[in-house]
Order: structure tokens, then C-alpha cells, then sequence
């Protein structure tokens, strides 16, 4: 006679079932803390990776390999930022610069056949093109060579907003700026909004540099745009930058934000963020543990002539903590997948409500469902365990 | 799946139970020097007043509650030195029990009632429900056999019960009060088919009643007077 015999796999998942159909008003009430805390952790971490997601576009566009320089004036100095830089020397100092440009930037009115619209308009230079990943969409750009003509490349949604249905904005058109007109040699293509760029390309008017004076009588450098070679060290061609900046400045400094920084900087941030809303879907979960391990003491103490009947057909200790254990589990999975819809819809509407791109963080569905079940174990255990533990002659006497 | 256990003459041998109960500081003394030897293939009625301890005999014959002192054989395994999934393991192979008020699980339907047992013994819930099915068959209950016990009489629900305690082949039949909640003629049913199966199956049969009609029909009647057992002369 064999004395060690284990309950077959099938004889569990029929126990599981039929204590699943047979689950009572309150185990739908301990329930809900359970879905709560499951679904808070899956739709917290799914918000917090989208939010994560969401900040990274922002800087994709613009690269990690771009600088730029702004230049606050020195101490209380009202004296007006120079109109032009010797951009050559500073490339020249700084190994590993790709790309150099200045951007003096000035709003004002622009005319295009009786048509008005407000534009940046940008005195730059032909660099500026590749260090703000500038794409011509007709025409071409402005060159070295155009320094002395009326000559502008305008942006996308500028183009749109100046021209009509059958009488679109051409590059060879002209436009008037004040009593200039300049020529359109090129417009740009759409892109994307980059945060850290000082200027937005589609609603800006580039012109040569050495032409600003032509419209506003004091023009000043506002920034340089830096692109670097691929595979640099950002912070030493900042620090480097920076220092040959300085050298060409009396009255004001140079100030170069590195964009790792800033996206290390958000990073952090979004993780502390992701670190409390886990936090609370913990406390919430813990609340619903304690929720479940109510139902299952009671429910113990409910059946406790069950559980003697079952000792008398042969349950061994383990049995009965298996079976209660079980019925733990199967309460609390039916609770994760419930939170884990539930989380997924509310992660889902709070991404359609911010206007962000859903995407589903691989974490959250192993996280929350995972944790979810470990905490009905958790909590499962001593009403198991307390039950397993009773004689079967206690468990059998009539109450 | 019958008792290995050649050595020994009966399948049940007691000698000098006692068991005692700490209540409200108070030792109560319920069996006292119980010796008692059963074979295998009797059939014994356990008789005697309510409160005379023939409950707690049957249930340290049933391994449900351990005396305090005394040795206990059952079918060779010396019940003191088992382990509590030792015990287990007994009761599920050798013994069939069968309760005056049936415990019958409510929430199951009849046939997984029967099949019960046999999970508890590593069989596949295929085949412990063609087995439970079988069962049902020998006890008349077939087309019952997707009820649950609230929907079953009280004959049925006992006959039900007698299937769940022989659907494992146990050497030993205990039951207690069988017949206590049954009107006569159900009552006559039930005694029919306990003996029928110890007549036939050779089946081990303790039956724990106060109705001498029913002792009558059994071989052996062991009285329980203020914890002290004595035999009747045997039939």
C-alpha cells in the first residue's frame, strides 16, 4: 500500500473550478479591492512608460548630437549681443564639429500677394541647414554665397498659411518684408515639433544673416546651433565650445544645454514618477490582500465541517492547504485579469486623453498580473494553512 | 485494493485504549483499557447509550481522533508511530465511512461526491468519475447522478454516501447512526445494502446504533457502558 500519493493535476483544476463557480456575493466584494490594486499597477506603469515614451520623442527629433548655445548678458550689462560671430574659429578650435550655425531671430509681418502672416524671420547661415536637420522640400537652401542677396528659404507651414488653393507659394515667388522683397529659393519640408530648438522651422523665414539689417536696424545673435560628428564626447565639445564662444564675448556668457542631460534629467523624473504610482498600486493591492484573506477565513470557519469530511475520505494536511490555497489564487487571477483590462483601458484612455501614442510597457502585464497573484499567495497562506492545521474529529463536530 | 497484513489475526486490534478530555480543567476520562480485536469480513455493532463514548470509539477506530494511551493496529500499521499523511493515507485506502447526517459536500454534485475520495489518491478526474459512475450504478443511483445532495432524499443521499465510502475498495465499512435520520422502510434499505456488501464483498462492517433491530442483524454486538466495552455473546 502506497502511502505517499499527490491530488493529479486534473483533480486540481476541477476543485479550482467548481470553488470558482461556487464563489459567493462576498468574494465579488473582496474582489474589487483586488482588481483595484491590479489595475492601478498596470495602468500606472503603462501611463508611466507612455509618459516616459512621450518625453523621448520630443528630444528624438533633435538628436543627442546637437548643442545649443544661448548667451545671457554678464551680471547687470544692457550692452546689446554682437550681430555676428566668427562661427570658422570656434569650429576650428573645437574638434568634432560637424555642423555650426548662428540664428538671430526677429518676428515681424510677411506679405505674399496681399496675404499677411507673422513669421520668425532668421538671419543665419548655409550651415544652419545641416545643424537643425533642415530638409528642402523645393528649391534649395540658402548658400555661402547668397550673403548680399534678398534671397529666403521659408518653412512649411508658413508657405501654407501665405498661399491659396491655385495660387500656392512658389519657390521664385516674392515676398515682402517691410519695403524688401525677397526672392523664395526654397521651402522646407514639414517637421517635426523639436522642443530644444530656439526657433520652430515651419513657422520661420530664413534669410542670409548679413541681410538683417535690411529689416530691423540692430540685429543680435540669439543662439548657435552646434551638430556634432557622430560618436563625441557632447560634454567636452560644450565645454570646448563654450570656452571659444567666450573668447569672441565682452559683455556676456555662454550658456550650452547637452541634451543627454536633459533627457537623463526627464528620465529620472519619470522614473520617481513611476516608483510612487507603484507605490500606490502596492498600498491598494495590500488593502485587497487583506480583503482576500478576510473571505478565505471566513470561509475556512464556514466549512470547517467540509474540511472534516475531507480528512475522513483521505485529505492529507497538504490537500486542504492546497485547496484553500488554490481557491485564494483563483479568486486573486480572477481579480488580475479583471485589473488587467480595466488597467489597460484606463492606460489606453489617459494616453487618448493626452494625445499621446499608446504603447504597451512589456513590464506591466507580468508586473501587475504577477504581483497580483503573489499577494493572493501571500495572503492566502494562514487562512490555508489554519485550515490544514484542524483535527479532522474538531473539524467533523457539529458546531 | 485489500489489506496486506497476513501477521496479524484481526484487521483491527485494540488493547488498552483509554482517552481523555481536558475540559474546563476538568480530566474527563471517555474510554478507559478498551481491548477489542476485529477480523476482517465481521460485522459489529457498537451499542450503547448517548454519552457512553461508543462516538469516540468509533472515531479512533476511524483514525479521525488519537487515543491517549494503548496500542491500535490497523491492517498492520501501528497508528501511534504514523504520521498525520500516514493516517490520511489509511483512511482514504482502507476505510469507508458513513455518517448519520450523510456529509455529503453540498456544493458537488453526487457523482463528484463519490469521486472524492479517489482524488485524494493521485487518480486522474477521468477515471475516478467512470469509477464514481460505476459506483452510483451498484447503489441504484445512476440517473441521480448530476444532482446535488440538496436535491436528492434522505435514502438517496445516504445511498450516495455509501457509494463515496466504497469507491475506494476499503477493507473497513464505519458507519455511524446510518440509518438515525432515515424513516423504517429507507432505514431497511440501507441496513439490506451494508450487509449485502459484507456478505458479498467480504467487506469489514462497524456500525455504531442504539436501535437493537439493527444490532440484531449483525454478528457481533460490542457494548459501550461509561467508557468500558464489553461483548455481547456472539450470534
Amino acid at each position: 500500500m502506497s502511502l505517499r500519493v499527490e491530488q493529479s493535476l486534473s483533480q486540481l483544476l476541477h476543485e479550482a473550478f467548481v470553488s470558482l463557480r461556487t464563489l459567493g456575493k462576498r468574494s465579488v466584494l473582496a474582489l474589487l479591492g483586488i482588481v483595484i490594486g491590479s489595475s492601478s499597477v498596470v495602468a500606472l506603469i503603462n501611463i508611466g512608460h507612455n509618459a516616459a515614451v512621450d518625453a523621448a520623442m520630443i528630444f528624438k527629433d533633435m538628436g543627442t548630437d546637437t548643442l545649443v548655445a544661448q548667451f545671457p548678458p554678464k551680471g547687470n550689462s544692457s550692452a546689446p549681443m554682437r550681430a555676428s560671430l566668427d562661427l570658422e574659429a570656434v569650429r576650428a578650435s573645437v574638434p568634432g564639429i560637424a555642423h555650426i550655425g548662428a540664428l538671430s531671430v526677429f518676428g515681424g509681418p510677411i506679405v505674399f500677394h496681399g496675404r499677411t502672416a507673422n513669421a520668425n524671420l532668421v538671419g543665419t547661415t548655409a550651415d544652419i541647414k545641416d545643424a537643425m536637420r533642415l530638409v528642402v522640400r523645393d528649391g534649395r537652401f540658402l548658400s555661402p554665397f547668397d550673403a548680399s542677396e534678398t534671397y529666403a528659404v521659408i518653412g512649411d507651414q508658413l508657405a501654407q498659411a501665405l498661399g491659396m488653393p491655385g495660387d500656392p507659394l512658389k519657390p521664385g515667388d516674392r515676398i515682402r518684408i517691410n519695403d524688401y522683397l525677397f526672392l523664395v529659393v526654397g521651402i522646407l519640408h514639414n517637421q517635426a515639433r523639436a522642443m530644444l530648438m530656439p526657433v520652430q522651422a515651419n513657422e520661420s523665414l530664413f534669410i542670409p544673416a548679413e541681410g538683417m539689417r535690411r529689416i530691423y536696424p540692430t540685429p543680435q545673435i540669439g543662439n548657435v546651433i552646434i551638430r556634432a560628428t557622430p560618436g563625441q564626447d557632447m560634454e567636452r565639445i560644450a565645454r570646448d565650445a563654450s570656452s571659444a564662444l567666450k573668447r569672441q564675448l565682452t559683455d556676456h556668457d555662454v550658456d550650452i544645454q547637452v541634451p543627454q542631460q536633459m533627457i537623463d534629467g526627464m528620465t529620472r523624473q519619470s522614473r520617481t514618477f513611476a516608483y510612487l504610482l507603484l507605490a500606490l498600486g502596492a498600498i491598494s493591492l495590500v488593502g485587497g490582500g487583506v480583503g482576500v484573506m478576510n473571505v478565505m477565513l471566513m470561509n475556512v470557519s464556514e466549512r470547517r465541517r467540509e474540511i472534516g469530511i475531507r480528512m475522513a475520505l483521505g485529505a492529507r494536511q497538504r490537500d486542504i492547504r492546497n485547496l484553500f490555497l488554490l481557491e485564494a489564487v483563483t479568486l486573486t487571477a480572477v481579480g488580475a485579469l479583471c485589473g488587467a483590462v480595466l488597467g489597460m483601458s484606463a492606460a489606453w484612455l489617459y494616453a487618448w486623453l493626452s494625445g499621446w501614442t499608446f504603447a504597451l510597457a512589456a513590464a506591466a502585464l507580468p508586473l501587475g498580473v504577477g504581483s497580483t497573484l503573489l499577494v493572493g499567495l501571500f495572503f492566502g497562506i494562514y487562512p490555508a494553512v489554519s485550515a490544514s492545521r484542524l483535527q479532522p474529529v474538531e473539524a467533523l463536530r457539529d458546531e | 485494493m485489500m489489506t496486506d497484513t497476513p501477521a496479524h489475526p484481526g484487521l483491527i486490534s485494540l488493547q488498552g485504549i483509554g482517552k481523555r478530555y481536558q475540559l474546563a480543567g476538568q480530566e474527563l476520562t471517555i474510554l478507559n483499557d478498551v481491548c477489542l480485536s476485529i477480523a476482517s469480513g465481521d460485522s459489529c455493532g457498537i451499542l450503547g447509550a448517548s454519552g457512553s463514548g461508543k462516538s469516540t470509539l468509533l472515531n479512533i477506530l476511524g483514525l479521525l481522533d488519537l487515543p491517549n494511551c494503548g496500542q491500535y493496529r490497523f491492517a498492520g500499521h501501528d497508528i501511534f508511530s504514523a504520521s498525520p499523511d500516514e493516517l490520511a493515507a489509511i483512511r482514504n485506502q482502507q476505510i469507508g465511512f458513513v455518517f448519520q447526517s450523510f456529509n455529503l459536500l453540498p456544493r458537488l454534485s453526487a457523482l463528484d461526491n463519490v469521486a472524492l475520495p479517489l482524488s485524494y489518491r493521485g487518480v486522474s478526474r477521468h477515471e475516478s468519475v467512470e469509477q464514481a459512475l460505476r459506483m452510483l450504478e451498484q447503489v441504484g443511483l445512476a440517473e441521480r447522478a448530476h444532482h446535488r445532495p440538496a436535491d436528492l432524499s434522505g435514502g438517496q443521499r445516504q445511498r450516495v454516501a455509501i457509494a463515496r465510502a466504497l469507491v475506494g475498495k476499503p477493507s473497513v465499512i464505519l458507519a455511524d447512526e446510518p440509518t438515525g435520520n432515515l424513516d423504517s422502510t429507507t432505514a431497511q434499505e440501507i441496513m439490506d445494502l451494508l450487509l449485502g456488501l459484507n456478505r458479498e464483498q467480504q467487506v469489514t462492517l462497524i456500525i455504531v446504533t442504539h436501535d437493537p433491530h439493527i444490532a440484531e442483524r449483525l454478528e457481533r454486538k460490542i457494548l459501550v457502558r461509561n467508557g468500558v466495552v464489553h461483548e455481547a455473546g456472539r450470534l
